[in-house]
């Protein structure tokens, strides 16, 4: 990397160490990052001052029922007490519930899934079909055409910096991730191509580290049936 | 197998982990009597809230119980590493509550000068003694640099959102942040010398 190709991407770099990029500056940056020695030293050198920054607040006394409720969770966990998963899907999993990369604004969008409702369905030229739901505000809209379709999302919250969107079908009850992984624009719409929707019978999306998952690591953000 | 009580107090963090990871709940409770304060301190300076802190802090240690198996210890101590968790998904409730202002404070000097409650052990002492050199340093930084790294790191907020909040170009708010980040890092080195 040249001086001054080095000198643009440096600017960046303490946004990006204090997780305040936007989505797309930080895939980017993640990427030149990957090729450039000299901006992963300079990330290393400033890691122990962000690492530090939650040690500056203010100290308070967490609630002894804190400890209480976590740990009495965590024993009726340890003994396989936990309740099992809905067995509608393992999508819903209340492990996937619990994992790192899950945020409540995904979890409220997931409850508010649960309440959704069909605003429409029709037909269209050329055997086309459009189903549409709308969950909380979040509108979601999955355009059939042929074996294929696309997924497109309207009003989605604004995500961490460090997450996408990765888009899941089951098929014969089994999930596989859509390749294609996106983000959402600044007006909050997002769309992604599903190339084969055959035998496809629910399609989801759930919000993922950058780079995608393999197997979903949060609750999704939205589910839609998929009428056969 | 669950180790007993008095075991998992005397090992160190990065040895709990893979005890974390077999479900062994006598090693995570030691790990939540370690951090949990600092957890529940870093989920309320974030949401404001003693509910909502309470929830947020409650389900990162739940995710770490459940993907204890994730922690690199390469990419740093489990403190660090814990307390981003608790970070993310106090933003993440931030984001979720549409139109609501994440708390800030900015001049909040007895905040910053309050000292936490009685150290236990050597180890948190030191820790101590780094957070008020961190406290410190913080405090010591001009207005404008420490105003800039509050909104990213406890606010969420991107180096746009930012500039458009505070109306100021991109290149300023980029340049405080790293001006204010390389006075806390520079402190830190002094410290350590």
């Amino acid at each position: 990397v040249s001086d001054a190709g080095h000198t643009r991407w440096s600017e960046d770099l303490p946004a990006y160490v204090l997780g305040a990029l936007e989505p797309t500056e930080a895939a980017a940056f993640e990427r030149h990052l990957d090729g450039c020695r000299r901006c992963r030293a300079e990330v290393r050198w400033f890691e122990p001052a962000v690492a530090t920054l939650p040690e500056s607040v203010e100290r308070r006394e967490p609630p002894r029922s804190l400890r209480r409720s976590l740990m009495a969770e965590v024993r009726a966990d340890a003994k396989g007490e936990t309740p099992p998963p809905p067995a509608r899907s393992r999508w819903f999993s209340r492990d996937i519930l619990l994992r790192p990369a899950i945020g409540l604004a995904v979890l409220t969008l997931t409850v508010a899934a649960v309440a959704g409702y069909e605003l429409g369905k029709g037909g269209g030229e050329g055997g086309a079909s459009t189903e549409v739901m709308r969950e909380h505000g979040v509108t979601v809209k999955m355009v059939r055409e042929g074996n294929g379709g696309t997924l497109e999302l309207a009003n989605v919250r604004r995500m961490p910096p460090t997450k996408v969107l990765e888009a899941w079908v089951r098929r014969n009850g089994t999930m596989e991730p859509v390749p294609a992984l996106f983000v959402p624009d600044r007006a909050g719409r997002a769309s992604t191509m599903i190339a084969d929707m055959a035998g496809v019978d629910a399609v989801m999306v759930t919000q993922e580290p950058q780079g995608g998952s393999e197997e979903p690591t949060s609750v999704p953000i939205v589910t839609m049936s998929i009428p056969r | 197998m669950a180790v007993r009580r008095e075991k998992a107090e005397r090992l160190a963090d990065e040895e709990l982990m893979p005890l974390v990871s077999d479900r062994d709940p006598e090693a995570f409770e030691v790990l939540y009597d370690r951090h949990g304060g600092v957890a529940y301190s870093l989920a309320y300076r974030i949401v404001g809230d003693r509910a909502a802190a309470e929830e947020v802090t409650q389900e990162a240690f739940i995710s770490v119980w459940r993907s204890g198996a994730r922690f690199d210890a390469t990419r740093g101590s489990v403190r660090s590493w814990l307390l981003s968790v608790v970070r993310n998904r106090a933003i993440d409730f931030l984001r979720s509550k549409a139109g609501r202002a994440p708390k800030l404070v900015f001049d909040d000097d007895s905040a910053l000068e309050q000292r936490p409650a009685a150290e236990r052990t050597e180890e948190e002492a030191l820790r101590r003694e780094t957070a008020g050199e961190v406290r410190g340093a913080l405090g010591a930084l001009p207005r404008e640099q420490s105003q800039v790294i509050e909104l990213a790191y406890f606010g969420g907020f991107s180096h746009s959102e930012i500039a458009e909040i505070l109306g100021l170009p991109m290149g300023t708010v980029k340049g405080r942040m790293r001006l204010g980040l390389e006075k806390i890092r520079a402190e830190l080195a002094e410290g350590l010398a």
